[in-house]
């Protein structure tokens, strides 16, 4: 029997309103959910605590900061999202996942009663990078899933370039001592 | 009462896309939707566009237009809205096109012997031979699975 999919044309209602954030990545508008994000705070502000990746594949990691005591890998939004490099001005630093994203900018908070489901129709990396699609002032805005931006695999050959960087500048040091 | 019930033969509805035309089976077609917004956002679907907003729904939009005549169709703001099938369930897909839609019927020739997938035979139309496309098998030429056998079947 065949039956429509409602499920990929229709939103999903959800039992509360979501909070976003809308923010720019070189003029594409995103929305993530306010409560996968731990802080926002500008690129200058951790320009002194950024450490520089070297030998990583992942093209779009260069960096990493240290927060809490734990790893966080910096995300360039552009190249995530395979859209023109801009300058970022801010970053979102996730709360769930030691991910900190460069975005252009904040536009503002927003409400959102529903989200619909990313049609079936698309098949690539975005059903990875998205949770859904947002209606929102007459634009349809595309609702980031945070799980998306580094994947376990990611997580594991970056934590260990990570190590290896480490166990290699503590052996620098004891040479030189 | 359907166009087949009332001629005895198989309707089509006929779409001009840059200056040929296609069609499709009236019975996949869901409706001729008026110019609307193109929402784009990144992904990498091969083959879409976009989506579009109607009635409620959002539904993907196919540039078809690359596929069938080698160029994007985005000059062409109105969207022939049809069914695709995804397993046991239906979805519905968007091609953009000049506006001009007919309603046709007639009989169906076999295809060409190398014609593409989405062909799925020919129909006569204004003294013209046109393509009857299959939307299901030229949607699934999104898939990244069948990505590379696509690219041989783009026309040159």
């Amino acid at each position: 029997m065949s039956t429509t999919n409602d499920s990929a044309a229709k939103p999903r209602r959800a039992r509360n309103p979501e909070r976003v954030i809308l923010f720019y990545v070189s003029n594409q508008m995103f929305a993530i959910a306010a409560e996968a994000v731990q802080e926002i705070r500008s690129t200058d502000s951790l320009a002194g605590a950024a450490v520089e990746i070297e030998g990583c594949e992942i093209a779009k990691v260069r960096h990493t900061v240290e927060r809490n005591h734990h790893t966080y890998y910096v995300v360039s939004g552009c190249v995530h999202f395979n859209l023109p490099v801009t300058r970022p001005t801010l970053v979102l630093i996730l709360r769930r996942y030691r991910v900190v994203v460069l975005v252009d900018r904040i536009d503002r908070m927003a409400e959102i009663p529903a989200i619909y489901a990313l049609p079936s129709a698309f098949e690539g990396d975005e059903r990875r990078w998205y949770r859904g699609l947002a209606y929102i002032d007459d634009n349809v805005i595309p609702v980031i899933d945070a799980a998306g931006f580094l994947t376990a695999s990611d997580f594991e050959q970056l934590d260990r370039i990570v190590k290896a960087s480490a166990a290699h500048r503590e052996l620098e040091g004891a040479v030189q001592a | 009462m359907s166009m087949t019930e009332i001629t005895g033969k198989p309707s089509f509805v006929v779409m001009q896309i840059g200056r040929r035309h296609f069609a499709l089976p009236s019975d996949t077609v869901v409706e001729l939707a008026p110019p609307v917004k193109l929402h784009r956002f990144p992904h990498n679907s091969r083959l879409l566009a976009g989506v579009i907003v109607r009635r409620g729904r959002i539904v993907p939009v196919y540039d078809a237009a690359s596929v069938l005549i080698g160029n994007s169709g985005f000059t062409q703001r109105f969207y022939l809205i049809a069914r695709r099938r995804f397993g046991n369930s239906t979805n519905f897909g968007a091609i953009p096109v000049n506006g001009e839609c007919e309603l046709a019927s007639g009989d169906v020739l076999p295809p060409s012997d190398d014609h593409a997938a989405y062909v799925i035979g020919t129909l006569a139309f204004n003294g013209e031979a046109i393509d009857v496309i299959d939307f299901n098998a030229l949607a699934a030429l999104n898939s990244p699975g069948v990505a590379e056998s696509a690219r041989a079947e783009l026309p040159s």
